[in-house]
């Protein structure tokens, strides 16, 4: 019988907790308890199992917006700056 | 599925080895404009790159860059040294980003970051792979530059710029608890926003 039958309400609880400490065990800032019962209710919950998948793909594609080429015209950042603060002086 | 994320590094390998910032701070404050000059070139960059997603134009991100550095300047005889230098100098920017928002007159933004980073609807022709990339990329930026500038932040800095918690906590002077939930939430919503465009990823 699915967890989910035998035992709602701490599946419940237990969905809940992973839903809410989904960020922190991708960032691998949970302890091990912490850890355990999100792997364990992800093994049981298919919602929550697609919910680290896609939370976890969704880190790794933002990181890539980071680490990206920058806009034309960046590099001249620095020297804007650096003009005005010379001007203003 | 089971297996997490590594750390973000934080991309600081440009000035490993020459005079530290603190070097630098220590002669600014003493007046020498050349040492003030050399942190500007150091994080002229990654602050423009914190800011650009924060405001709506590339102009925009470079005059709040400036407006950062010159305030900065002016009290940089009250920096202390409880925190680093870019953690300093990021909460200046981000403070001023947020004040350019709230000063702007309607929630209709004239040019926005979507607008101009979003490539056109129909994907060029190519290998499948870099028109998924590229639609994935331009969903992302179309659902960060719609995020709650509190929940805006967390993600820019965290997940893109790959602060770690602890520095992006500071710079935005949330307590660690607060700035993950805020991330969390951030999170939840992009990942909404782009569910269509994400790849089937093999279990990992
Ligand atoms: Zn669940």
């Amino acid at each position: 019988m699915h967890p989910m039958l035998r035992h709602p309400l701490r599946f419940g609880r237990e969905h809940r907790f992973t839903f809410e400490h989904a960020s922190q065990y991708l960032d691998d800032d949970l302890d091990e308890a912490g850890r355990e019962r999100v792997e364990h209710h992800a093994r049981l919950c298919p919602k929550c199992h697609e919910l680290l998948a896609a939370l976890h793909r969704t880190i790794s594609a933002l990181r890539e917006l980071g680490t990206g080429p920058g806009e034309p015209g960046d590099s001249d950042v620095a020297d804007g700056v650096i003009a005005r603060l010379r001007a203003g002086r | 599925m089971t297996s997490t994320l590594a750390p973000p590094r934080v991309r600081q390998d440009a000035y490993v080895g020459v005079i530290e910032d603190q070097e630098l701070v220590a002669g600014a404050q003493a007046g020498d404009e050349a040492a003030f000059e050399e942190l500007v070139r150091r994080h002229a960059d990654r602050l423009h790159a914190v800011v650009r997603r924060l405001v709506d134009t590339r102009h925009e991100a470079e005059d709040v860059t400036q407006e950062a550095f010159l305030r900065a300047w002016r009290a940089i005889g009250r920096f202390k040294g409880d925190a680093t230098f870019s953690t300093w100098l990021y909460r200046i920017g981000v403070n001023e980003a947020h004040r350019r928002r709230e000063r702007r007159p309607g929630p209709q933004r004239e040019t926005s970051l979507e607008e101009q980073l979003v490539e056109p609807r129909e994907p060029r022709p190519g290998p499948a792979l870099v028109a998924q990339q590229r639609a994935l990329h331009a969903a992302l930026e179309r659902a960060i530059a719609e995020l709650r500038p509190d929940l805006r932040t967390p993600l820019v800095l965290r997940d893109i710029q790959g602060l770690t918690t602890a520095q992006a906590a500071a710079v935005m002077e949330l307590g660690e608890a607060a700035f993950k939930s805020r991330l969390h939430r951030a999170r939840l919503t992009v990942r909404a926003a782009v569910a269509g465009y994400l790849p089937e990823a093999p279990d990992v």
